[in-house]
């Protein structure tokens, strides 16, 4: 069996611990809980002959729990980034973090996943910025929590790196 | 070589430069001598250098110590390097106790134990014991529950004496927190291992972070209820047991051996470890080993004395009581068996009412008495309640007995019945032969009457004094009818004998008469020997009437020559014929019985071939 493990950090309410409820479980809930410390869930993916089961960490992103963080962090084999793309500040706060976890656990592959494309109307993220990140060498998947757009497409992708 | 003078020329360059003579020779010398100078030039250098002299010695360490190991150094070599290997080590620890702490992890562990183990165990027996007796009044209390509750003894024993059960057992990667291997015990529900293992890390995390705890110290237990999850950490792995109820202290040191053992083995892939578990499928062996359970039953493995002697004297009471009652009811089937192979005796019901046994059926009363069998057979009389029904038994002894009591057979006469035959034998009056021609074929259970061996005494008296009767010849003078005084004697005697024979006659149901027949001879002509003839005859009937000899069965006729006794060849013939004979009569019976004679009939059925 090959396992690993992965970890979804992002800002306060982007909307992480919805995308692994709907696609782990398959279950979204309107009414999400805010994340405090960590939430361990399987995923379970193919890629090409392999299976992959993805042990996903779903870690409380704020710097107060910063230590705690870092602990949980050892061992991450790729980690998906989340941001809410109708908040700005959640695109820096992104960036602070794929800082830090270069910092952390050096160069893993990551994914930047802008969160709730459902509401497109009202994204503050415009293509400018993300062909920015682009340029620095992100890969940026859209996704949505509430319908389920790009979240196994993000899964996928992740594994697929990883096993490079 | 020595004694070639160039080679004692001194070979200083200087010299070789300021000397101005011979400058050929010199080139010569030069020619011949400068390889040997140089290498003679390096060689110095090298001893000399300490940098290219290490190198040298760097290069033959190995084999040079290897060396001194195989000539018999050693011990002086190990003292040489015993100062420097030891302020190595002090070096090591100064600098990151962790490294050798790491390195020594496996090995240093199981012998530390192991004294440990030893210091401990004798306080651990004598606590085994104290323990040992405070068990066995609960087992006592077990088995009370158990016949309480009706359940068996076995499963009140493992509720109760269930210790602790390791349910799930994960080995998990520390670094990433995932499961490299998963062990659960049979029939437990399974969980998702890298979930569990997940968790389980980020709460260590947790703990850790949030306490501040030393770096190496770990949350070594979780109570969650009735269960508790012991973890064991190891440099690369650590080991979480979850298990049910309280597992015993040295259990700790189990798991610290597992995981010892699996830090042997598995070290590098673990070190390695990059998410794939196939390497560590052989470390599910040492997992499985640690799914333990224990029961309290420990205590059972001992029984105490006092409880062996009550078990003992229990079972042997049991075995008693059970013998007892096995033997009595033997006794008593046996008894009831008696009862059934009696002829006119019919067991149709026998139970067991409170110790108190009854017997239902229904009896002959010409049957043997139960009460008296129960007694021969040593059953207590008061222990059994008899209830019998009437009924005529068809049983041949039982009819025989019935026969015997109602026909009542004179001595000489014995009554047998076979298969409904009523069979007597010996010698009986026609009076009592009368009799039982007309009740046998009424009693019940007789159904056909042989006399073939029955003799009838009348009758046969009757056919004897029938004979000398009419043998009897009463003779007279010629032309006389008077008896003369023998003659008279010879009818005297002859009388009682006719008496009795009519009597036998009437006895008989036979219409027994008598005739009295007067002869004559052929002399003198038949006007005169008729008369004398019935002359005769009456006067001989006559004589039996006056002595009251017989009453009216007599006729009287006279015959004269017509039915001579002889032919009158002679005198003696005549004489003869000058006489009175007897002739008995007998009218025929309405049974049918012959005149004569009686035989015994052979077999008298009422319904002959119906049976």
């Amino acid at each position: 069996m090959l396992l690993k493990k992965v970890c979804m950090i992002g800002s306060f309410a982007v909307g992480k611990t919805s995308l692994v409820r709907k696609s782990v479980q398959g279950i979204f809930s309107e009414t999400y809980k805010t994340t405090v410390g960590v939430k361990v869930d399987n995923k379970v993916v193919r890629v090409g002959e392999k299976e992959v089961t993805l042990v996903l960490w779903d870690l409380y992103g704020e710097d107060k729990f910063q230590t705690l963080l870092r602990a949980h962090l050892s061992g991450t084999f790729g980690y998906l980034l989340v941001a809410d793309g109708t908040r700005l500040a959640t695109l820096h706060e992104a960036e602070a973090l794929e800082a830090k976890m270069r910092q952390e656990i050096g160069n893993k592959p990551f994914l930047f996943l802008l969160n709730k494309c459902d509401l497109r109307l009202e994204w503050e993220i415009d293509d400018a910025q993300q062909a920015d990140l682009a340029a620095r060498g992100w890969e940026i998947l859209h996704t949505s929590a509430k319908t389920g757009e790009g979240v196994e497409a993000a899964f996928q992708r992740l594994a697929e790196q990883m096993l490079v | 070589m020595p004694d070639d003078p160039i080679y004692r020329l001194p070979l200083d360059p200087q010299e070789e430069v300021s000397s101005g003579e011979g400058g050929s020779f010199e080139q010569l010398r030069h020619l011949i001598l400068a390889p040997e100078q140089q290498d003679l030039a390096r060689l110095r250098e090298r001893v000399e250098d300490p940098g290219l002299r290490t190198g040298d010695i760097s290069a033959v360490l190995p084999e040079a110590i290897e060396l001194r190991r195989e000539v018999g150094g050693e011990e002086a070599l190990g003292k040489a390097l015993l100062p420097t290997v030891e302020s190595a080590l002090r070096e090591s620890v100064r600098k990151n106790p962790t490294t050798l702490a790491d390195a020594l992890f496996p090995v240093m562990g199981p012998a530390i134990r192991r004294s440990i183990l030893q210091t401990l165990r004798s306080f651990f027996d004598s606590f085994n014991e104290a323990m040992d007796h405070s068990f066995s009044l609960r087992g006592l209390q077990w088995r009370v529950e158990s016949l309480r509750t009706g359940r068996p003894f076995s499963e009140i024993v493992l509720l109760h004496s269930l210790v602790f059960r390791v349910e799930q057992v994960f080995l998990i990667h520390k670094k990433t927190g995932l499961p490299l291997a998963h062990a659960v015990a049979p029939a437990v529900a399974m969980q998702d291992a890298s979930l569990v293992s997940g968790m389980l890390s980020a709460i260590q995390d947790f703990v850790h972070d949030s306490f501040h705890s030393a770096q190496g110290q770990i949350l070594e237990k979780i109570n969650v209820g009735e269960m508790e999850v012991w973890v064991e950490d190891g440099p690369y792995a650590i080991l979480a047991c979850v298990i049910r109820g309280i597992p015993p202290p040295d259990y700790r040191q189990r798991m610290a051996e597992a995981l010892e053992h699996i830090h042997r083995n598995f070290a590098e892939a673990m070190e390695r470890f990059e998410g794939e578990t196939g390497p560590f499928a052989g470390a599910n062996d040492e997992l499985s080993q640690c799914l333990e359970f224990r029961y309290k039953e420990k205590a059972g493995e001992k029984p105490k004395p006092y409880l062996v002697a009550v078990v003992i004297a229990v079972g042997l009471a049991l075995a008693g009581w059970m013998g007892y009652r096995g033997w009595q009811n033997y006794k008593w089937a046996e008894f009831i068996e008696t009862l059934r192979a009696q002829p006119g005796l019919v067991v149709t019901d026998f139970e067991r009412i409170r110790g108190h046994y009854v017997i239902r059926g229904l009896r002959d009363p010409l049957a043997a008495d139960p009460t008296e069998l129960l007694k021969a057979a040593g059953l207590p009389l008061d222990a059994a309640e008899q209830r019998w029904g009437g009924y005529y038994a068809l049983d041949d002894a039982i009819v025989q007995k019935r026969a015997t009591a109602l026909l009542r057979p004179p001595a000489g006469v014995k009554l047998t019945v076979a298969d409904g035959v009523l069979r007597p034998e010996g010698e009986a009056s026609a009076t009592w032969a009368a009799a039982l021609r007309s009740k046998a074929l009424l009693l019940p259970g007789i159904r056909a009457l042989d006399t073939s061996q029955l003799t009838d005494t009348d009758a046969a008296e009757f056919v004897r004094l029938q004979k000398v009767v009419e043998g009897a010849i009463i003779k007279f003078a010629v032309g006389s009818s008077v008896l003369n005084v023998t003659e008279a004697v010879k009818l005297e005697q002859l009388a009682p004998q006719i008496k009795l024979l009519l009597e036998k006659g009437r006895l008989l149901g036979e219409n027994a008469t008598l005739d009295v027949v007067g002869h004559s001879d052929s002399s003198g002509v038949e006007t005169t020997n008729g008369p004398l003839s019935r002359s005769r005859a009456e006067r001989v009937a006559a004589q039996l009437l006056r002595d009251d000899v017989v009453k009216s069965e007599l006729q009287s006729r006279g015959v004269a020559a017509s039915e001579p006794l002889r032919k009158e060849e002679n005198e003696e013939g005549r004489q003869y014929n000058r006489s009175v004979t007897f002739r008995v009569r007998v009218a025929q019976s309405a049974a049918g019985a012959p005149s004569g004679t009686r035989p015994a009939s052979p077999l008298d059925t009422p319904a002959a071939g119906n049976r």
